[in-house]
C-alpha cells in the first residue's frame, strides 16, 4: 500500500506539488512566526526582570494592596535566613522605598528614592551595568539617578539636589544629595523618576534600620522558579506573601497573551485558506480516480484499505513538506536567536510599551516547533476525511463506470 | 450568442457541485475570516487614534519652545488666551483649548506616586473630545477642590471616589507647594499617560496655588478637518512648537502604518492561496470537458467564445464565493461593530497597550472593493493556463480523445 501510495505521488504530480508547497509554506511560516513572536516576548519579560524586578519577590502581605509605610517588613533577617536555607537561589537583595520632591536649583521633580546594598544590588538587577557616567557604588549622601531624572531636574555628576519626603515613622525627612553617578536602563518611566542610595545612609536619614519595602531574589534557573517559590512559601510567616515575576508583571504577562492571541487568529486565517486548498485539491484528485478506486475495490481490497491509501499519500507528502519545512523554519528560528534582528529606534519609539531594547530575536524551542508542525499534519489529515468519505459512497460497479 | 455562453457558463459551472461548493466556500470562509481580523485590526488602530485626539492633542498641538524636552513649567505660552482667540476665528477650527501641565507627586495615605497635574477647562474639553464619555465613576461636579484622577494612577494610589488626594510641586517662585484635592470622578481614556499618571483640575483651582498667569498654557489643541491648517498656524505663530498629530504621536503613525503593511501582506497571501484554489478547480473542470470544447469548436464555435465561457465560469464561482463572503463579513463585522468583541478577562493588558478591552470593528467599502477586484482578477488569471491547453487543440485531435 505504501508503494502504491508513493506511486500515486508521483503520477498525480499537479496535486502533489501543490499539496507539498503549501503545506512547506505554512508549516515554515508557522514556525518563523511562533518563534518571532515567543522570542520577542521572552526578550521584554527577561529585559524588565533583569533590569530590575528580579524573579521573586516577598511583601509584608497588605503591601501591594494597602501601600505605605505600614506593611514594610520589619525583620529582613528573619527572611534573609530562610533564603540562604533555599537551595537555587542566586542572589537576594532588600530595598526600600520612599517617595518625595526632588529639586535642583533650577527644576523639581517627583522621585522614588530606594535604599539598596549596592553590592548585593549588583547581583541582582542590571543597575551597575547601566551606568551612564560617575560611578556605581558610592558611600555617604552620594546618589545613583535615572539619566532622565537628570535631565528633568538639570543636574549633572557633582550637582547637588534636595529630597523632600517622609521618614517611616512618618515624620518629614529632606536632605541634600550628591549626584555621583547616572544610569539608563532604557525603562523610561524608571529612568526618568528613580534614584538609589546606599542603604546604610537611607537608614540614617529615614529611620529604616533592618527595614524593607520587600526582599527581591533571582534564582539560577528561571525554569525553577515556581518549585523555587514553593520551597520558601511555607517557611515564611503568615504576614508575608511571596510574588512571582508572573504575578509581579501580570499586566506584561497578559499583554503578551493578548499579542499571542491575535498572532495566532492571524496565523488561522492563512490555514483556513490553505487547509480548503489542499482539501480541494485532495477532493478532485481523489474524485478523478473514482474508476480506479472501483478497479482496487473489485479485485479485493476493502474500504479501510482505499482509506489507508489515501492516508498514506497525504501523510508522505505531508511529512516530507514537514520535513524541510522544519528544517528550513528551525534554522530561521535558530539563526536569528543567535543574531536578532537588530530594529534602530524601536526602544525609543515603544518606550511607552516597555520595550528597552532595539533587537527583536527568536525563540527556538523544539517543543513549539513540534506542536507547530504537529497541528499542520493534523489539519492535512483533516483534509482527507472528506475525499475518504465521498469515496465509499461508490460501490465497485458504481466507481468502475463514474464518469 | 452571449446568452447562450453565459448560460452555458452558469450550467458549467455546478456540473460538479461539490466541487464549486468547496470553492465556494474556500473563497467565502477566507475573505469573512480575513475581513474580520482587518475590521477588528483598523477598529484597534481607529480607537487609540481617537482617543488621543479627543483627550490630547487635537489635530494640531501648540507648545513653547523647549516645553516638550524640559516639561516644566516656566516653558509655558504666555499669551495662551489671546492666541486660543485667534486661532478660533480661523476658519475651519471646530474647537480650541488651553491646558496647563505641571508635574509633581501625587500622594495618598498609603502610596505615592510620580504624576502630572492637568489644570483643564472642563466646559471646553467637552466640547474638544467629549470628555464626559471617558468618566467611568462620578461626575463632573466637582465642587471645591475637587478633582479627576486616571484609574491606573487612582489604583496604584489606592484611591476611590471622594478619597483626599495631595499633589506635591513646585510652585513659579521655586518654591515646594501642596495642595489636596478630593476625588469626584475616575476616568479611563485608554490614552496611557492620562489614565496612568493624571490629574485633571479646573484652571482656577490650581492658577494661584502654583502663581501662574491666568493666560499662560502648556499646551494649546486644536480640532480641524483641514489638513492645511497647521501650515497657516505654523506661519502665524513662528515662536511656538506647531506640531500635526502625526508629529506629536509618532508611536500611533508607526503603528497604523504598520497595521496598513500587515494587512496588505495578508491580503496578498490569501488571494495569493485562493487564486490557487480557483486554478485547481478550473483546470480539472476544462480537463474534465476537453472533448466537449473539441465538439464545440468543430460546429463552428471560435476559440473565443469557449474563452468568454470558461471567464465567465470562473467569474461566476469567483462571484458567488464573494457574495456569500460579503454577507457573512458584514453580519460578523456589523455585530462586532455594534456591540463589540469583549476581552475584558485581559483587560490589564490591553490597558497596557493603551487600548480598550471590548475591540469594535471599522466597516470600510474598501475591504469590499479590494477583495471585489482581487477575486475577478484571480478568476480571470486562473483559466489562462487551462485556456493555453484549449488553444492547442484541433477539433479532431479532441474528438479521437488523443489527449
Amino acid at each position: 500500500m505504501f508503494y502504491l501510495a508513493i506511486k500515486n505521488i508521483l503520477f498525480y504530480k499537479g496535486r502533489s506539488i501543490t499539496t507539498f508547497i503549501l503545506t512547506y509554506f505554512s508549516a515554515t511560516l508557522f514556525i518563523v512566526y511562533v518563534a518571532f513572536m515567543d522570542g520577542s516576548h521572552v526578550s521584554m519579560l527577561h529585559n524588565s526582570l533583569k533590569v530590575y524586578t528580579g524573579s521573586i519577590q516577598i511583601y509584608q502581605k497588605d503591601y501591594r494592596d494597602e501601600g505605605g509605610y505600614d506593611y514594610l517588613i520589619y525583620d529582613n533577617q528573619k527572611i534573609f535566613d530562610i533564603l540562604n536555607n533555599t537551595n537555587g537561589i542566586k542572589s537576594y537583595t532588600s530595598r526600600i522605598e520612599t517617595f518625595g520632591i526632588a529639586s535642583s536649583k533650577t527644576d523639581s521633580s517627583a522621585m522614588m528614592l530606594t535604599g539598596v546594598d549596592f553590592t548585593r544590588e549588583s547581583g541582582i538587577s542590571e543597575l551597575k551595568n547601566a551606568l551612564v557616567s560617575g560611578e556605581y557604588e558610592s558611600s555617604g549622601n552620594c546618589l545613583y539617578m535615572g539619566s532622565d531624572l537628570t535631565k528633568r531636574l538639570n543636574v549633572h555628576v557633582g550637582d547637588e539636589i534636595s529630597f523632600v519626603g517622609n521618614a517611616i515613622d512618618y515624620s518629614f525627612a529632606a536632605d541634600i544629595f550628591k549626584v555621583c553617578g547616572t544610569f539608563k536602563t532604557g525603562m523610561y518611566e524608571f529612568d526618568s523618576s528613580s534614584a538609589f542610595l546606599n542603604r546604610e545612609y537611607f537608614d540614617s536619614v529615614f529611620y529604616s534600620q533592618n527595614t524593607s519595602s520587600y526582599i527581591v531574589l533571582n534564582v539560577n534557573d528561571l525554569n525553577e522558579n515556581d518549585k523555587i517559590a514553593e520551597a520558601i512559601k511555607p517557611k515564611l510567616d503568615s504576614q508575608y506573601r511571596l510574588y512571582t515575576w508572573q504575578e509581579l508583571m501580570s499586566a506584561m504577562v497578559e499583554a503578551m497573551e493578548v499579542d499571542s492571541i491575535f498572532g495566532y487568529i492571524s496565523m488561522g486565517l492563512f490555514f483556513v485558506v490553505i487547509f480548503f486548498v489542499i482539501l480541494i485539491y485532495g477532493f478532485i484528485n481523489a474524485s478523478s480516480r473514482i474508476k480506479e478506486f472501483g478497479v482496487l475495490k473489485s479485485i479485493g481490497l476493502s474500504n479501510s484499505e482505499v482509506d489507508k491509501l489515501l492516508i498514506y499519500e497525504m501523510l508522505i507528502l505531508s511529512l516530507s513538506a514537514i520535513f524541510f519545512a522544519t528544517v528550513s523554519g528551525g534554522y530561521l528560528a535558530y539563526y536569528y536567536e543567535l543574531n536578532p534582528i537588530v530594529i534602530e529606534g524601536m526602544s525609543e519609539l515603544y518606550k511607552d510599551y516597555g520595550i528597552i531594547s532595539d533587537s527583536i530575536p527568536t525563540r527556538f524551542s523544539v517543543f513549539t516547533i513540534t506542536w507547530n508542525i504537529g497541528l499542520i499534519l493534523f489539519l492535512n489529515l483533516l483534509s482527507v476525511i472528506y475525499p475518504i468519505y465521498y469515496i465509499r459512497r461508490f460501490n465497485p460497479i458504481e466507481a468502475m463506470r463514474h464518469v | 450568442m452571449y446568452k447562450t455562453i453565459f448560460s452555458l457558463a452558469i450550467k458549467n459551472a455546478f456540473l460538479r457541485r461539490i466541487r464549486a461548493s468547496l470553492l465556494i466556500l474556500m473563497i467565502a470562509s477566507s475573505m469573512s475570516v480575513m475581513l474580520v481580523i482587518e475590521g477588528l485590526y483598523d477598529g484597534m488602530t481607529a480607537s487609540m487614534i481617537d482617543k488621543a485626539l479627543r483627550s490630547d492633542s487635537g489635530e494640531v498641538t501648540i507648545f513653547a519652545k523647549d516645553y516638550r524636552l524640559k516639561q516644566y513649567i516656566k516653558y509655558s505660552i504666555k499669551d495662551a488666551d489671546k492666541i486660543k482667540k485667534e486661532l478660533k476665528e480661523l476658519n475651519d477650527v471646530k474647537s480650541v483649548l488651553t491646558r496647563f501641565k505641571i508635574n509633581g507627586l501625587a500622594g495618598s495615605a498609603k502610596a505615592s506616586y510620580p504624576s502630572d497635574l492637568i489644570a483643564v477647562d472642563f466646559k471646553d474639553e467637552e466640547e474638544f473630545g467629549e470628555f464626559s464619555e471617558f468618566i467611568k465613576e462620578g461626575s463632573l461636579k466637582l465642587g471645591k477642590n475637587g478633582c479627576i484622577i486616571g484609574k491606573e494612577l487612582a489604583k496604584n494610589l489606592k484611591l476611590r471616589l471622594n478619597s483626599k488626594v495631595i499633589f506635591t510641586s513646585r510652585d513659579v517662585n521655586n518654591n515646594i507647594v501642596s495642595k489636596l484635592f478630593r476625588i469626584k470622578a475616575i476616568i479611563q481614556s485608554t490614552n496611557i499617560n492620562l489614565d496612568s499618571k493624571t490629574l485633571l483640575v479646573p484652571k482656577e483651582a490650581i492658577y494661584k496655588h502654583i502663581g501662574l498667569d491666568n493666560s499662560s498654557a502648556t499646551q494649546i489643541a486644536v480640532r480641524t478637518d483641514n489638513e492645511k491648517l497647521i501650515d497657516t498656524i505654523k506661519e502665524k505663530y513662528p515662536s511656538l512648537d506647531v506640531m500635526s498629530f502625526w508629529q506629536y504621536n509618532p508611536l500611533l503613525n508607526q503603528m497604523q502604518d504598520s497595521m496598513i503593511i500587515f494587512n496588505s501582506i495578508t491580503f496578498a497571501i490569501v488571494m495569493g492561496v485562493v487564486f490557487i484554489g480557483i486554478l485547481g478547480v478550473m483546470y480539472v473542470s476544462i480537463l474534465d470537458r476537453i472533448r466537449e470544447f473539441g465538439i464545440m469548436l468543430a460546429v463552428g464555435y471560435s476559440y473565443k467564445y469557449i474563452r468568454y465561457q470558461v471567464m465567465l465560469e470562473a467569474v461566476v464561482l469567483g462571484l458567488i464565493g464573494f457574495i456569500i463572503g460579503t454577507v457573512l463579513s458584514l453580519v460578523f463585522l456589523y455585530y462586532l461593530h455594534i456591540y463589540g468583541l469583549d476581552m475584558s478577562e485581559f483587560s490589564d493588558g490591553f490597558a497596557s497597550f493603551g487600548m480598550s478591552s471590548i475591540l469594535y470593528t471599522e466597516i470600510k467599502t474598501a475591504y469590499f472593493t479590494s477583495i471585489f477586484l482581487a477575486i475577478i482578477f484571480a478568476s480571470i488569471l486562473s483559466v489562462f493556463l487551462p485556456l493555453r491547453k484549449i488553444k492547442k487543440l484541433t477539433p479532431t485531435d479532441v474528438i479521437r480523445n488523443s489527449l
